[in-house]
């Protein structure tokens, strides 16, 4: 290796050559590692707009000869998913709100405030990581039923409002902030509510933004719960209306394709609004 | 500067001061400990009554015998003792641990492949990285959709199995090959995401350790191994424990993707007590099984509190 380097430091045409010759092989293979990723979604795409009798074809047809833009309005037809959708859509805001709320206030009150049993408080928060809704689906079920809240928006909200992990994300994102900042905000007089909205809050951006999607997407993807408190139709989620419609006899799957790829569009959307912000909360601002 | 001096023994607290005012500054900083308290209050109040009191509620249940319609009654350890003699509970015990063991491996291994790959300076790398990414963000309904369509004996994947000479595999059929496709679906779903955390970790790596090693005639593969490896490992045992953690409350993928099947091959823990307490309406047995799947996850969840309290970086 070392001695390649010296030869082509003698010849800078060469080594030129060499590095942009490297340069493009690893953009090739990175590229086709990203295509080999994407490919999933591609195809989801492309069936979404295919004629139904092209799905199970010995040979994908990765261009369509006949677009048939009517896969989507069928499929809006054929089931109530506009309401699925909705419905999803007023749990996703809902969890997201209130996961970007509480887990923002106990973030603060865990980052920037000592009082007796702050520590333990901590790990009693962190320990319900144990204890995701897939362990506690049967009680968790039981305490709904208790509040009478089967079939009923809140009773699908309710155990998703708040995550240890965004509770987590916040503290990290906040303790590095400097005492000095509320302090000084203290002696001119704000109260703690405004300390926390006008003085920490802008400067935890890029954690809430990452803390909103993944508490969104989380909440859209939920299927598990939904299914198991909601048992009429008007409450569906679209997760659930998707696979009921998959199991309905007749449904072309091609339609089934339009549907996720609608379901997938708003979290993309939202992805696309975030991502500097996203970007910075990971710490990827470095990257070029 | 008389007022300057005031200000100075205020701020240090010494005893000059009349008694109303130190009763009042007791009193402000008593009050902003409230506050601190007020803050964490709505979440405590939430994880009570959603989190410890159904776990506390699901350990009660797991020594009774409950169908929702007539009272629990007490039987003792007779469900424990039922999962025990259970050929498909323990078929199903040892799915998830294969499951957790398979996608925990793979989803760290080409989780920090990408990472290192996207950290290599190429241009239009970070292209590729969102790309990727945006495997972590579809649906996990349209996920186990699509793929199980892929995995069709005619699918994508066995198109290109044959045109690179292989045989066609019946992915979902066959016993012996529907965990391996489900866990290269968790791969493709969650890789992603943890190469975005290796990568934050790798951009933070001090960049005069590199220097110094290729100043020592280090080639790339030994600086990997003696620079980067072992600065990483607090990342890579940070993946292994969160991957493992998600991959313990799996429901979704073999749920959908093969509904447990072929036989019991793919029947997870989780799909095993939604069918147990809402199909069979065995309440105390499912929450018996929660009860085990709980013992699973303390196991990850202690070590991962271990690393929360010591990580300074942010991850989610």
């Amino acid at each position: 290796m070392a001695s390649l380097d010296v030869n082509l430091r003698a010849r800078p045409r060469l080594r030129r050559h060499l590095v942009a010759f490297r340069k493009g092989a690893g953009l090739v293979l990175l590229a086709s590692l990203a295509v080999a990723f994407v490919i999933p979604i591609l195809w989801m795409t492309v069936m979404s707009f295919q004629a139904g009798e092209k799905m199970f074809e010995l040979r994908t047809e990765w261009i369509p000869r006949v677009w048939h833009f009517e896969n989507y309005s069928n499929a809006l037809s054929h089931a109530p998913f506009a309401q699925y959708f909705l419905n999803s859509g007023i749990v996703s805001l809902a969890v997201m709100v209130g996961n970007v709320v509480f887990c923002t206030l106990a973030g603060y009150g865990l980052a920037k405030f000592r009082f007796p049993g702050s520590g333990l408080v901590l790990l009693l928060i962190l320990s319900t990581l144990m204890l995701p809704l897939e362990v506690t689906l049967v009680p968790t079920f039981l305490v709904i039923h208790k509040f009478e809240w089967i079939n009923t928006y809140q009773g699908i909200v309710a155990p998703l409002l708040i995550d240890a992990f965004g509770v987590f994300l916040m503290r990290q994102a906040m303790i590095s902030i400097p005492k000095d900042y509320i302090e000084a905000a203290r002696i001119d007089g704000a109260g703690e509510l405004r300390i926390l909205l006008q003085i920490i809050l802008p400067q935890c951006v890029p954690a809430l933004s990452v803390l909103a999607i993944f508490a969104f997407r989380d909440s859209w993807d939920q299927y598990l719960w939904p299914l198991t408190v909601v048992s009429v139709d008007d409450l569906r989620t679209f997760p659930l209306g998707l696979v009921q419609f998959g199991e309905d006899y007749g449904n072309p799957p091609t339609e089934q394709m339009a549907i996720a790829v609608l379901a997938t569009i708003p979290v993309f959307l939202l992805f696309a609004v975030l991502q500097r912000s996203i970007n910075r909360g990971f710490g990827l601002s470095g990257l070029k | 500067m008389a007022e300057l001096a005031s200000i100075g023994s205020y701020r240090s607290g010494k005893g000059s001061q009349p008694a109303a005012r130190r009763f009042w500054k007791l009193r402000y900083h008593q009050r902003i400990k409230l506050w601190g308290l007020a803050f964490v209050l709505p979440t405590l109040v939430f994880f009570a009554v959603f989190k410890y009191g159904p776990m506390l509620w699901a350990i009660e249940l797991s020594f009774n015998s409950y169908d929702m319609v007539s009272a629990p009654h007490i039987i003792g350890l007779d469900n424990y003792r039922m999962l025990a003699g259970d050929p498909i509970f323990r078929e199903t015990l040892l799915n998830t641990f294969v499951y957790i063991g398979g996608s925990t491996i793979l989803v760290t291994v080409t989780g920090l492949a990408l990472a290192l790959a996207i950290n290599t300076g190429i241009p239009g790398a970070r292209y590729c990285m969102t790309a990727m990414f945006l495997t972590n963000l579809m649906p996990i309904i349209a996920v186990c959709l699509v793929w199980r369509l892929l995995l069709h004996p005619y699918g994508v994947v066995n198109q290109i199995l044959q045109l690179v000479g292989f045989g066609r595999i019946d992915w979902l059929t066959n016993a012996a090959t529907a965990m391996p496709a489900i866990i290269m679906v968790t791969v493709w779903r969650f890789a992603p995401y943890f190469m975005v955390v290796f990568l934050a970790a790798l951009l933070a790596l001090p960049k005069d350790y590199y220097e110094a090693a290729q100043l020592d005639g280090a080639g790339p593969l030994q600086r990997f191994y003696h620079v980067t490896l072992p600065l990483l490992m607090p990342t890579i045992f940070f993946v292994v424990v969160v991957s493992a953690l998600l991959s313990a409350r799996i429901f979704l993928m073999p749920f959908l993707i093969t509904g447990g099947g072929p036989g019991n091959a793919t029947r997870v823990l989780s799909q095993l007590i939604y069918e147990t307490g809402f199909s069979y309406l065995k309440m105390g047995q499912a929450a018996a099984i929660s009860v085990v799947l709980f013992a699973i996850m303390l196991v990850f969840t202690t070590l991962q509190i271990r690393l929360f309290s010591r990580s300074e970086r942010i991850y989610l």
